[in-house]
């Protein structure tokens, strides 16, 4: 095996372990919120997850590309700081209303049931993450919080910017940057396809109760998160 | 579920979880020595096979997110190979984030890396600094978010 193809792995094996370990506390409470807020739909969870996971793999992808170009982790980071900010403000916002609607609090709880009629940005936005028919907004959503910080992410495009450095043109870091990046993000998938999967309770006959405990659990979880970002 | 999916679906799921847990396991067979330290006061030392390893990181205070420059000067005989330095967390899987060490004098070497920031808040960073067939040592201190 040569220097790079032992760097593709170790960074998909460390995408692998990190998944487990990190991810689950990071990503886990969303990939959750987002298994449990389908308990109005039909369908595999798995497909809406894949089109989730295929968008945050294919931020890191780029970030990987740009971080190679440049060489450089700190004046990219430093650049999308604020940003990242905003999205984890998003996320943990996601979380709140999802455990909202879950519990049937707020009327944006039809969103997630596929039907109900309330007009506005955000509410057309939700109605499309609800709808079965537009599972394709998954991907959009993987796209944006692929973003989130996330200290095994930033270790990681610390490699891609090493790898950049060393290459000898732009093209061929952006490349080893995104090859690299991308086989850290497949490596960090199986963990949050199986979050998803255990997060998915259709099965369970008498799921009410579960469902009022888990929205409570997913409200308090999203203030969690918007408080973290405030101080990030 | 279908009962024919359950036991294919049990077997992922164990090998799964012991090949994550596998790193783990071979780290705690090779336990390094540790040694709390104020990195922005001064170098971090520590004594290691009856020779002295320290290391250095600038600039001070030690920030996360910014470009550091570790330096470990070692006593004793000369070292075979470079020493390399590996940043992590305790307790906490941040990824493989290792510091390749240059020598720029017989028992001085240097080299760049970045200590990342914890969305968690936490601090508390060890880098573990591994002198090829001497071992190894961490230091662990807080660095500023």
């Amino acid at each position: 095996m040569s220097s790079t193809e032992t760097v593709f792995f170790i960074l998909f094996s460390s995408g692998f372990t990190v998944g487990f370990g990190h991810c689950l506390g990071m990503c886990g409470p969303i990939v959750a919120s987002l298994s449990l807020s389908s308990k109005g739909r039909g369908g595999s969870v798995l497909l809406p997850h894949l089109l989730y996971n295929m968008g945050r793999v294919t931020t890191y992808g780029l970030l990987g590309g740009i971080m190679g170009v440049t060489g450089s982790f700190t004046r990219v980071a430093a650049s999308i700081a604020s940003f990242q900010k905003g999205v984890m403000v998003f996320a943990g916002i996601l979380i709140v209303v999802m455990g909202l609607a879950m519990a049937g609090w707020i009327p944006l709880g039809k969103v997630f049931e596929d039907y109900y009629n309330l007009d506005g940005v955000l509410a057309r936005g939700f109605r499309k993450l609800s709808e079965a028919r537009s599972r394709g907004a998954f991907y959009p959503l993987g796209l944006l919080l692929g973003l989130l910080p996330c200290g095994p992410v930033y270790t990681a495009l610390i490699a891609a910017a090493r790898a950049g450095m060393e290459s000898r043109t732009s093209l061929d870091g952006f490349f080893l940057g995104m090859g690299l990046m991308l086989s850290f993000g497949l490596g960090t998938v199986p963990s949050l396809l199986l979050v998803a999967k255990l997060a998915d309770l259709r099965w369970l006959k008498r799921r009410d109760l579960i469902y009022q405990a888990s929205s409570i659990i997913m409200i308090i979880l999203g203030v969690y998160f918007v408080i973290k970002a405030i101080r990030y | 579920m279908q009962a024919n999916l359950k036991t294919p679906l049990f077997i992922a799921v164990l090998a799964l979880i012991t090949f994550t847990l596998y790193p783990w396991a071979c780290s705690a067979t090779t336990k390094a020595q540790a040694v709390e330290c104020d990195v922005h006061a001064g170098p971090c030392s520590a004594v290691l096979s009856g020779c002295e390893v320290s290391l250095d990181i600038s600039p001070k205070p030690v920030k996360a997110m910014q470009d550091l420059t570790f330096t470990v000067t070692l006593t004793g005989e000369k070292a075979d190979a470079s020493p390399y330095v590996d940043l992590g967390m305790a307790g906490m899987n941040m990824g493989r984030n290792r510091v390749a060490l240059k020598p720029v004098g017989e028992f001085v070497f240097r080299g760049n890396g970045v200590i990342v920031r914890c969305p968690s808040g936490r601090r508390t960073w060890k880098a573990k600094v591994t002198v090829p067939d001497r071992g190894s040592v961490e230091f662990i201190f807080n660095v500023i978010y």
